[in-house]
């Protein structure tokens, strides 16, 4: 069979990132320019100075991206841009460059759906994964559970309903005082730590159902680390600890009970808060004990990149399901 | 107009009330720090639109479109800095039809209109687990007459 090469562009958040993959598979190149100095002085992801970087920088992303590999841009088959979710004027930048470039190339383009890129973060390094899997979300902006039935055949089973699983992490960080990003601070805070020590609640809803609500637990920490400030025993690392376990427990358990229920031969996580270690842990413990394997992205895959960008591309590549150049950004999740 | 808010499904039926009186063209400003229960106010007034879908924090994607009749912008500025609304498009979405209602406008500063019901939700004694005091102003007389309107259908027995 003749190599397919993609270029994946990913530009939905603060992230620029080029990449070329061969097949869905082989990585030739997987670049991201960092914008992370910048904004742990804001503290948080400042949206007007990750567009204005974007367009400072995105040309130069995907041309080392073709110098890493060796390849002239004559050499991809097809160029593939993240499209949703995410900010929009981010996006816009992304896509913008792709379509430019794919119409100079004539080349297909290939919108991507972030999340389903995330997911196939797991397949870069897992082609062995078995279906139907299930397949944790969990990043600042989403928290969602997946059930995957064949490749690149997604069916949302749950979601949050108020505040991502990320976005929990980075508002209680704030709170506590520990910086930015959240989920590495909360994170090595909680090293220090034990959970336990203080109480917070598991946030389950319906039992049956894959649903999530981290709101409750945010502002049960925070009305906690009040009462600490105001003089009740009690240090930032054992709420840090404790607060990383609640969460970490409830998208555990959720997910431990979908594979249950959909026979699941593998869990995967992915997006950000995959990379938690409590979260990686508990759900290998957790998984081991129904008899399921989990995978997780290696860290570098954890975060926004291109190379799940061009990897999920394949999917479209091979079935012929291109976009038109009139395709737009959207920021929420119009649909899988 | 003041209330007190004693849990969630007081704010729910708060934003029941304050669904039954929008025209469909209106600003909602919602202030109060993490946790206060903006988005949970939100919700009720999206109950209250007969909109059964999810109504998230928007504070990932600093806006959420809810496809109720009329529709719905819904807004959080938690994550910008002042100057940076105008990159959001802001202004193709006020008063074109269909309600706004902003998170965080404080943050947005001069760059928002004037005129709009402004909702303050405050923590009592800086402590969680008390009730709630919600403070319901109108700038503007469209607004005002609103909230003479919300004032004589209050059945929150304060």
């Amino acid at each position: 069979m003749r190599d397919v090469t993609i270029l994946g562009i990913e530009s939905s958040c603060d992230e620029t990132a080029a990449a070329i993959v061969r097949n869905g598979q082989q990585v030739l190149s997987n670049l991201i320019y960092s914008q992370i100095d910048i904004h742990r002085q804001f503290g948080g992801v400042v949206p007007e100075v990750a567009s204005r970087k974007h367009v400072e920088t995105i040309a130069l992303v995907v041309d080392q991206a073709f110098k890493e590999a060796a390849l002239n841009y004559s050499d991809i088959d097809a160029v593939a841009v993240t499209n949703r979710p995410g900010l929009i004027g981010a996006l816009l930048v992304g896509l913008s460059f792709a379509k430019a470039f794919a119409y100079a190339l004539g080349k297909p383009l290939i919108a991507v759906n972030h999340l389903q890129g995330h997911i196939y973060s797991n397949f870069l390094e897992h082609p062995e994964i078995e279906f139907p899997a299930v397949c944790l979300v969990v990043s600042g902006g989403h928290t969602s559970l997946l059930l995957m039935t064949s490749p690149g055949d997604y069916e949302e089973i749950g979601s949050t309903r108020d505040d991502a699983a990320g976005e929990a992490f980075d508002k209680v960080a704030r709170f506590l005082g520990l910086g930015y990003p959240g989920g590495p601070a909360v994170q090595k805070a909680a090293e220090k730590g034990q959970a336990g020590v203080i109480t917070l609640p598991r946030v389950f809803l319906d039992r049956n159902d894959y649903e999530f609500s981290f709101s409750g637990l945010k502002t049960a920490a925070m009305n906690q680390w009040r009462k600490i400030e105001q003089g009740q025993p009690g240090t930032v690392y054992d709420m840090a600890a404790e607060f990383q376990a609640a969460l970490v427990e409830v998208l555990v358990e959720k997910t431990i009970s979908a594979a249950n229920q959909y026979s699941a031969r593998n869990i995967l996580i992915a997006g950000g808060v995959a990379a938690n270690q409590e979260l990686r842990n508990l759900m290998k413990k957790r998984g081991k004990e129904i008899g399921v394997s989990v995978y997780y992205p290696s860290l570098q895959l954890c975060t926004d990149n291109a190379a799940m960008i061009a990897g999920n591309a394949y999917y479209s590549y091979q079935k012929g399901d291109f976009s038109p150049l009139d395709i737009n950004a959207h920021a929420s999740l119009m649909s899988w | 107009m003041e209330l007190l808010i004693y849990n969630e499904e007081e704010m729910n039926r708060l934003g029941i009330l304050i669904a039954k009186h929008l025209k469909g063209d209106e600003i909602i400003y919602l202030s109060g720090e993490l946790g206060a229960g903006k988005t949970t106010l939100v919700r009720g007034i999206m109950r209250g639109l007969n909109y059964q879908d999810k109504v998230t924090s928007p504070t990932f994607t600093l806006m959420n479109l809810y496809s109720s009749h009329p529709p719905v912008f819904h807004f959080d500025f938690y994550r910008l800095g002042p100057g940076e609304i105008e990159e959001l498009g802001l202004q193709d979405y006020l008063g074109r039809g269909g309600i706004s209602m902003i998170e965080w406008p404080e943050i947005a500063g001069e760059e928002l209109p004037r005129e709009a019901l402004q909702i303050k939700i405050e923590l009592m004694a800086d402590d969680y687990d008390r009730e709630r005091r919600v403070i319901i102003t109108g700038q503007g007389e469209k607004y005002c007459r609103l909230i003479e309107e919300l004032m004589s259908d209050a059945h929150f027995g304060n």
